[in-house]
């Protein structure tokens, strides 16, 4: 939505047709005469090594998996081997011209598209530079255990660089501590950050979003380099993965973005078609697009300058690519290439070929591209059998190599947890403090003092109250929407890297008005318009992230977390500790809980983001708090799902002394708050519940003189149990209440904690108060269903304390629950 | 088989009882009716013979313990039997081998799962409470046996700890939790002291000043023995001081004409030799004087309230009945058996329940129910000799009667000295609760009543 384009009827209802431009398959037609002027001796035979190395390298796991030997090297590799056999070319050929600038994404069948990237990266940087990648690389563990091997034989730095490469990815599918994370990653996540291998991905489609979040940072942050997606064809109809075309492809690169910022994402979606997607045959069978290329024609009117090319020839591969490169180096982005390709080996070992034929298989295996390769170059006379049989040599001395190295326990040992039994906890978070991720001046449209929305906060009361204790009205009072303002747009000025997108974020300022302001503020490229795509909202941050960058995205409701489900739950949370601590994940993920919108727009999903281990999950309820909590989310390097409820925006801060600081401060997040004192019986509670339970407390005090002490989560995790346990010591009696239905919930994991840290103290079981497990049911019937004041009056009486005089109104009795629960309601 | 032994309960008040002799020990053989053991209450000695036959595998309580009604405190069977099942929790004396070994030290072997350190294992078994409560009542020693549960489901929770708290029904760690239910707390902070917790509720008002243990050196002399008070000298040294330590009581003295009292027992004597005491149903009563006297005090104390009563702290307990006290001496020491609703009874009951009591006090064989909850107390002393002398009240009592010996006095009539038979009456009375005329009334009464006894006796 934007003021700047105009659609009108006129335009809008005027006869035509859709042209589409030819969609070229399989044109690449040199040979290898022609191909000499473009090509050296050495550029040829390399080309060769490099497929020959990954087909030795898949070969011998192969040989592992299915022998537990590989040139009489015995070993036993539990692990996943999704193996590419067939598919070498595809892959050399794409990395031929890639400069470490440029980021390949991958899939769970990439071990050759890091190999080929990694022997293309090694061939083009200088010894000097490989020198200092691997005796840098993770304290130079890997480099170490390569040098110790290889010492005194006289390898040139290159050599030892392709020794390294060959070991370091073996020894992470070997999950051995040398390997490229550690061991952490494993086979599907063997990348390699400084040769420019991003993360490849375990999950089908996975890397489509998020690649190009990484696409964005290239572009937002002016970096050199064009990002490619791997992905299969298995993956086309994967609804992230067409959200993450949508976002490559937005016309507003084009159209609003402006200045070096306008044109198309530097984003190459690459389809190794290898015809299966897993057992499902695509074209044919699960799919209907019959030439893959033509989805290009459906998204942009570039056709994403799609074509199918010969994968089964690297020389025509890598034609392709420099056209390509071409495309994207002119911000004439994004591409898709649909490159043709079949996989002859099983899904995996275990793959018995059910659905297809061995006429087919043998058929594709008869065009083996290495082998036709070879023929061809020595048809051409570029060098003799003798020729490539040393290179082979030279291939699988490398690779025994690496795998003696790699099955030594002494040389590649496994990472020991029962001697550094927080190895992999202290990597889950980074828990680093950045305030920038890149030092430059930030791209902003104005001094920040004369933002409209900076001098309209400037006026309002930042207490709740005025010095009479009467409350200030709502047009004057410093909300919590500001409080998140503030926080965004002082990092916006600080940190350059800093985007936020969503969906209504620009223009309309955010479904709830948090972001009005920032518009101004604001070029187009640090803050826009995303399609209502919450999965790519979500990967592609992941991705911004990956690459370097710092962002907040925004889920309109809560409830829309489904959508997003594999980046939040799958990306978000992972990369930190299966990169061995090498990537930071600085993304702010904003998610608004709704009330009023009944079933769909109503859900406290909290508990669902607090079950995943790698996020850190806040829920402030006050402006102080968001303003505190959104400023050390901000400043930190940890992926944040920043929940907000929709039934607060318009309060002020009604607890912090002084009202909300104008100047910049932090709250710790995982730090519980006290905002009412009390003896008699704690109350905890999780988001919005806050509120109703200082109501519940006001009747407990005036009704009963029972002083409740009621706490504020205000952060789930981390989450430092301290406070609660001294309130609980103190009172004896707990109750924890929150928005989420109750089955199941991080409700429900408090009071396990608690009983079991407090159990000497407490004088009742603690007790839980979530909502009812059913639909969220309309606004005018939320009263039944969100836990209210007289709730907790109910379970406390009923639960915990009989109050003199009390009729509860609800059933909290045993009978009751225990009813519920075996309706499962 | 091997046969658990365990404490009996003597009386539903009582809570454990006290080994205080072991007459067999381990590897002694049994034979069925051979004595045991003997134990005591507050206030009786027991013993007990053995029902089983075989012989002595284990003892797990040494002489002065004071074990919990039910407990297993020994086990007869067959040599080598396994016994280790048996071995109660908290048991002092460990199982022992060697069949001589009385020596208290732990065996690892005995499974020692701690007994609740508030709840009365006979008492907290399907109790509810909750962990703080409990911790709670640890921490104060807490009376939990007399708790009222307010919380979900009759659980006991803090603040029906607290309240008990508040109501005085705490013990300092001392007297442990082995006291009688409603102990009124008389150490610190109304708290049930060791003393309150050795006596019976009824009976204790206020702490003993500690006595300064005597040093036998000190007099000089060397001592031919020493002898451990029993369980029942203790408790009337405690009460004994603690009567006198705390109430403001004073003895009033009076006599009364005898001529009545002695005529109407020498009519029963006569009427006994004549045969007639199955015609008037006076089979089996032989009422003496000091029945008699037991009679009317139960036919006075109706008009006098005040003697008939308890003093509290804050208030005074009237009672519409009486339930009369008998001071016995024994071998044991002083006990006080209590005649239930004497007011309701005929001298003839009177004097057949007077002459029961006092044996089951002699042999040692009363119950411990029968040892408690008098409203006045008669003690004569008369038959000894004694011509005036102080009892002791026995708290919560206002008053306890004194009877002296029978002496002549003369009376004049007439100018001529006639001598009459007189008898002394000493009551002391709790001047707290009684002031002096209303308890000169009661002695003015009770002498008018004795002294025209076979009119009372209409009554």
């Amino acid at each position: 939505m934007t003021k700047k384009l105009t659609i009108l009827p006129q335009e809008m209802r005027r006869p035509g047709f859709i042209e589409f431009e030819k969609i070229p398959v399989n044109q690449y037609n040199r040979t290898i005469e022609e191909e000499k002027a473009n090509f050296s001796k050495a550029d040829f035979l390399r080309i060769y090594r490099d497929m020959r190395f990954i087909r030795e390298f898949e070969s011998m796991l192969y040989s592992i998996k299915t022998t537990n030997a590989y040139n009489g090297i015995e070993y036993n590799n539990p692990g996943p081997a999704h193996l590419s056999m067939g598919q070498e070319a595809s892959a050399v050929g794409q990395a031929y011209l890639l400069t470490t600038d440029d980021f390949i994404f991958g899939s769970h069948r990439s071990h050759g598209e890091i190999l080929a990237k990694g022997l293309s990266a090694i061939h083009r940087l200088s010894e000097g530079d490989l020198t200092a990648v691997m005796e840098g690389f993770l304290g130079g563990a890997t480099w170490k255990a390569v040098e110790t091997f290889h010492a005194g034989k006289g390898k040139s730095v290159k050599d030892l660089a392709v020794d390294f490469l060959i070991y370091g990815a073996l020894a992470e599918i070997f999950a051995k501590e040398t390997g490229f994370h550690r061991g952490l990653g494993g086979s599907m996540h063997a990348f390699f950050l400084p040769f420019g291998i991003y993360p490849n991905n375990a999950i089908v489609g996975g890397s489509a979003s998020v690649s190009v979040g990484a696409a964005l940072y290239k572009k937002i942050n002016r970096k050199n380099g064009i990002v490619v997606c791997n992905i299969g064809d298995g993956s086309m109809a994967c609804g992230p993965v067409w959200e993450g075309l949508m976002l490559s492809a937005m016309d507003q690169y084009r159209s609003l973005w402006e200045g070096d910022m306008q044109g198309g994402l530097p984003f190459l979606l690459n389809v190794m078609d290898n015809q299966y997607a897993m057992g499902g045959q695509t074209r044919g069978e699960t799919m209907g697009y019959d030439f893959l290329a033509r989805i290009g024609a459906g998204v942009n009117p570039e056709q994403m300058h799609a074509e199918r090319i010969d994968g089964y020839n690297p020389l025509a591969v890598i034609e392709a690519m420099g056209r390509k490169l071409d495309i994207l180096k002119a911000k004439r982005g994004p591409v898709l290439l649909d490159t043709l390709t079949y996989r002859w080996s099983g899904h995996s070992p275990s793959d018995a070929d059910s659905y297809r034929t061995v006429e087919e298989k043998n058929a594709w295996i008869a065009e083996d591209s290495i082998a036709a390769y070879r023929a061809r170059l020595v048809q051409a006379g570029v060098a003799n059998d003798d020729e490539f049989a040393a290179i082979d040599a030279n291939v699988i001395e490398t690779v025994t190599n690496a795998v003696q190295m790699a099955v030594d326990p002494l040389i590649s040992p496994r990472m020991d947890l029962a001697k550094t039994p927080t190895a992999i906890e202290d990597i889950m978070f980074s828990n680093t403090r950045v305030a920038k991720m890149e030092d430059r001046e930030p791209d902003v449209l104005m001094v920040k003092a004369d933002n409209p929305r900076v001098q309209a906060i400037a006026k309002k009361e930042r207490f709740a109250f005025d010095a009479a204790g009467k409350p200030v009205s709502k047009n004057k009072v410093y909300q919590y929407r500001d409080a998140v303002f503030e926080a965004l747009i002082d990092k916006f000025y600080e940190d350059p890297t800093l985007v936020a997108y969503g969906e209504e974020n620009r223009d309309w300022g955010g479904a709830f008005a948090v972001y009005r302001g920032l518009t101004e503020a604001l070029p187009y490229h640090r803050l826009f318009n995303s399609p209502i795509a919450e999965a790519a909202i979500c990967g592609s941050a992941v991705g911004y992230a990956m690459a370097g960058g710092r962002v907040v995205v925004e889920l309109m409701y809560c409830d829309f977390l489904g959508r997003a489900g594999d980046e939040v739950f799958n990306q978000l949370p992972k990369w930190q500790a299966m990169s061995a601590g090498i990537l930071k994940m600085p993304v702010v993920i904003r998610v608004s809980v709704g009330s009023k919108y009944g079933a769909q727009h109503s859900q406290d999903w909290t508990s669902l983001c607090a079950q995943i281990p790698g996020l850190k999950v806040v829920f402030p309820v006050t402006p102080y708090d968001a303003k505190g909590l959104m400023n050390a989310a901000l400043a930190g390097t940890d992926p944040v799902i920043f929940f907000e409820s929709q039934r607060l925006y318009d309060i002020g801060e009604q607890f912090h002394e002084g009202g909300v600081p104008k100047e910049s401060y932090e709250i710790a997040i995982g730090e519980p708050d006290v905002k009412r004192a009390g003896g008699d019986i704690t109350i905890l509670t999780i988001g919005a519940t806050l509120y109703r339970a200082l109501d519940a407390a006001k009747i407990l005090s005036e009704k009963y003189g029972v002083e409740a002490e009621v706490i504020d989560a205000r952060t789930m995790v981390p989450f430092d149990y301290e406070k609660v346990i001294a309130s609980v010591k103190k009172t004896g009696k707990i109750l924890i209440a929150g928005d989420a239905c109750d089955r199941g919930s991080y409700l429900s994991d408090l009071v396990r904690n608690i009983a079991d840290f407090c159990f000497d103290d407490l004088d009742a079981p603690p007790v839980v108060l979530g909502s009812r497990n059913w639909i969220t049911p309309a606004f005018e019937l939320e009263a039944d269903f969100f836990p209210q004041p007289d709730w907790f009056v109910d379970a406390i009486h009923e639960r915990i304390m009989p109050l003199p005089g009390h009729t509860p109104k609800r059933s909290f009795t045993d009978v009751e629950l225990l009813r519920r629960s075996k309706l499962g309601v | 088989m091997a046969t658990p032994i365990i404490m009996p309960r003597q009386g539903q008040s009582v809570e454990s009882c006290v080994i205080a002799q072991w007459l067999k020990k381990v590897g002694d053989p049994v034979a069925v009716g051979d004595d045991l053991f003997t134990y005591e209450t507050d206030k009786a000695a027991f013993e007990e013979t053995s029902k089983v036959a075989g012989e002595v595998l284990a003892i797990f309580f040494d002489v002065g313990a004071d074990v919990p009604c039910l407990t297993t405190i020994c086990v007869i069977g067959e040599k080598g039997e396994d016994i280790s099942a048996f071995s109660p929790a908290g048991a002092a004396v460990p199982l022992g081998p060697a069949p001589d070994s009385v020596a208290p030290a732990p065996s690892p072997a005995a499974p020692t799962a701690p007994a609740p350190a508030t709840v009365p294992a006979a008492d907290g078994a399907d109790r509810r409470i909750s962990p703080r409560a409990r911790h709670l009542a640890g921490r104060r020693h807490a009376d939990l046996r007399a708790v009222v549960p307010t919380g979900p489901k009759g659980r006991v929770i803090e603040r029906d700890v607290v309240a008990l708290i508040d109501r005085g029904a705490i013990a300092t760690p001392a007297a442990g939790t082995d006291w009688p239910v409603g102990t009124v707390g008389t150490a610190i902070g109304g708290r049930v002291g060791v003393a309150d917790a050795a006596g019976d509720p009824a009976a204790v008002a206020a702490p003993a000043a500690a006595p300064a243990p005597a040093s036998a050196a000190a007099t000089g002399l060397p001592p031919s023995r020493e002898e451990k008070h029993s369980n029942i000298r203790r408790l009337i040294a405690k009460s004994m001081s603690l009567s006198l330590g705390t109430i403001a009581q004073l003895t009033y003295t009076a006599s009364f004409d005898a001529t009545e009292i002695l005529a109407f027992r020498a009519r029963l004597k006569k009427a006994k030799e004549a045969g007639l005491a199955d015609t008037l149903g006076l089979a089996g009563a032989d009422p003496s004087l000091n029945d008699v006297i037991l009679f009317a005090v139960s036919r006075i104390l109706a008009r006098h309230p005040a003697c008939n009563a308890s003093f509290q702290d804050d208030r005074m307990i009237y009672y519409d009945g009486v339930n009369l006290g008998l001071a016995v001496d024994t071998p044991r020491g002083l006990m006080v058996p209590t005649i239930f609703r004497a007011d309701r009874l005929s001298l003839a009951e009177i004097s057949r329940e007077a002459k029961a009591l006092a044996a089951g006090c002699q042999k040692g064989t009363i119950s411990p129910d029968r040892l408690k909850d008098g409203t006045f107390t008669v003690s004569n002393l008369g038959s000894l000799g004694i011509e005036s002398f102080t009892p002791v009240i026995n708290p919560p009592q206002t008053a306890i009667l004194g009877v002296d010996r029978l002496a002549t006095a003369v009376r004049d009539v007439g100018g001529v000295a006639v001598p009459y038979p007189t008898m002394g009456l000493s009551l002391t009375c709790d001047h707290r609760a009684v002031d002096g005329a209303p308890a000169a009334r009661f002695l003015k009464d009770l002498g008018a009543a004795l002294e025209n006894f076979s009119l009372v006796l209409a009554n």
